[in-house]
């Protein structure tokens, strides 16, 4: 009786492994995953504290740990990649007017991977919708560029943002 | 493993992986990294009436074979009370990915039963200072006695990742040399009243407890069954289990697992483990829990016969962190760390634990912790604690 409770635990088990009808649906992006996955068990540590080399070889590791896919693996090295350029980054795409397009600035660097914009994003950091308004300006450009100055634990990366995007997002998150 | 040869085996893997290391340090792709974490431990005893200073390393290597295959391997290096240095070889195994969502694993690998164990227990993880008492104390000391003390263990494994809608799906199931009879090691010491008993089990996990003593409420002794992971089994069935999860990220994830192994010499007395994990995340807290209920087998005496009939226990352990800093600004990256565990029918006991954790950085933290044990039949244990723990 034992031994055959046990067997059908086991069946069960192989069962679902190998029948599991899988539904897909849209690919998080890099930001997202992070946002997802790394806080399950730890704080997330700061992309700059290791090479692009050297994630790849941890990001395996993390894999198998975190149950991630090979999938989900990639687009993360893809937002680290973008996330630890150095500061000479290509400025993201000036509309006609010749102005910074905010919505390409939260998108290029998956702000919303972490942060609520409008109701959409992640929930790791607070939401950006109030963010000028409570903190002000200085705090916001601060935190931007110095992303621990008022909190040791901050998961926020360092971006190789530029201070016309910076300045664009201020305009884009200040009350109307 | 004897001290000499867990030395022995560390230099081997810490020279081989040296050598590798530098053969590629100069190669623009890396295929090794070193990372890992360690801590510094103060911490005070009631019941055993010390105070001392501890130390832990414990390096991981990681080697990226190519893009299917991953080595790791994690040492486990620290200090014991004679001022022996102790390691122990926490995990080391190869990733195969088979597809983009399935790995299979091989070696000495954590077990994923539970969270803790493959996830959890790292100092700069764990929130507490301690191991939660239904998992025992991994090399330290602790006074409740464990519902499945088992970390990792030598075999093979599996792993299975699905998106369902909204939800991510994880399938593991392992298959383990397993458990085997402490009885059976040449090196037990049997101590028989109350206060040794207590002792013993703060300094000396393996030792066999006079039955007379570790008892059901029944009157019948509770079988003494060892989990340190060996490369030999004593008997030719295979421990197995694995885990089911559901996680809607990055919100909630809630697993069920199941091990079962015989653990005598005839592979007819079986230990099995239900278990039921929980992990809640929010903006301002975490809460992580455990249910364990065990079941384990014993030759009792019925009728002038021996028969088989089983033992159960059951625990739990609930943990709360807090962000206070995320409240109140002035206090930065604090936290406010509240557990509470619980064992029950043998080996009764009731654990409170509150602790305060600041973060240096998103790797390094300062916790202190003040821990309160509540023994049925035993001494109770109460204890301080300051540790420095870091990721690297």
């Amino acid at each position: 009786m034992k031994h055959q409770s046990t067997i059908n635990i086991f069946v069960l088990f192989t069962s679902l492994f190998a029948s599991l009808h899988v539904h897909s649906s849209e690919p998080l992006s890099g930001a997202e995953l992070i946002n997802n996955n790394c806080a399950r068990c730890h704080n997330s540590r700061p992309i700059q504290e290791f090479s692009m080399s050297e994630w790849k070889v941890i990001m395996p590791h993390m894999r198998e740990k975190a149950h991630l896919t090979g999938t989900e693996v990639q687009a993360i090295l893809k937002f680290m990649e973008i996330a630890s350029t150095p500061v000479q980054a290509p400025k993201v795409l000036a509309s006609v007017n010749n102005t910074v397009e905010p919505r390409e600035v939260l998108t290029r660097y998956g702000c919303q991977g972490c942060h609520q914009v409008q109701g959409a994003g992640g929930t790791l950091g607070p939401s950006l919708d109030n963010i000028i308004s409570e903190k002000g300006i200085a705090f916001f450009e601060r935190k931007v560029k110095e992303p621990q100055f008022n909190n040791s634990a901050s998961a926020m990366p360092k971006m190789p943002i530029t201070d016309e995007e910076i300045a664009a997002l201020v305009v884009f998150l200040s009350p109307q | 493993m004897r001290t000499k040869e867990k030395i022995r085996l560390a230099t081997a893997l810490f020279g081989a992986l040296t050598v590798q290391s530098s053969l590629y340090a100069n190669e623009s792709n890396d295929r090794f990294v070193l990372v890992g974490y360690g801590d510094v431990k103060y911490e005070n005893t009631d019941v055993a009436n010390t105070s001392a200073f501890s130390a832990r390393f414990v390096p991981i290597f990681l080697f990226s074979l190519n893009d299917k295959m991953h080595v790791e391997a994690e040492l486990e290096v620290g200090l014991n009370e004679d001022g022996e240095t102790e390691t122990e070889l926490e995990y080391a195994d190869i990733h195969y990915f088979l597809n983009d969502n399935t790995t299979i694993t091989a070696g000495k690998f954590l077990l994923p039963f539970g969270q803790f164990s493959a996830n959890w227990h790292p100092s700069w993880i764990n929130r507490s200072i301690w191991t939660p008492g239904i998992y025992g104390a991994h090399g330290s000391s602790q006074a409740m006695d464990p519902m499945l003390p088992i970390l990792s263990d030598v075999g093979v494994a599996a792993q299975q990742v699905y998106q369902v809608g909204s939800a991510k799906v994880f399938f593991d199931v392992f298959m383990t040399n397993g458990p085997r009879s402490e009885a059976e090691h040449d090196e037990e010491e049997v101590v028989e009243d109350d206060h040794d008993i207590a002792f013993a089990r703060l300094f000396s996990p393996t030792t066999t407890l006079d039955p007379d003593v570790d008892e059901d409420e029944h009157g019948e002794a509770f079988p003494e069954v060892e989990f340190e992971a060996t490369s030999s089994d004593n008997n030719s069935n295979k421990a197995f289990g694995g885990r089911i999860a559901v996680a809607f990220l990055p919100s909630i994830e809630i697993g069920t697992s199941y091990y079962q192994g015989a653990y005598d010499e005839g592979g007819q007395l079986d230990i099995r483990a239900n278990g039921i994990d929980i992990n809640l995340i929010s903006t301002h807290a975490i809460l992580r829990g455990e249910y364990i209920r065990t079941e384990t087998d014993a030759f009792v005496e019925r009728d002038h016969e021996d028969v088989i009939d089983s033992f159960s226990r059951n625990g739990w352990f609930l943990q709360g962190t807090f962000f206070v800093g995320h409240l109140f600004e002035e206090l930065g990256s604090t936290e406010i760390v509240i557990e509470h565990a619980q064992t029950k029918k043998v080996e009764e006991a009731e654990r409170w634990m509150v602790g305060i954790n600041y973060w240096l950085d998103p790797r390094s933290v300062i916790k202190v912790g003040y821990e309160d044990t509540d023994v049925a039949d035993g001494p109770d244990d109460k204890r301080f604690a300051v540790q420095f723990s870091y990721g690297f």
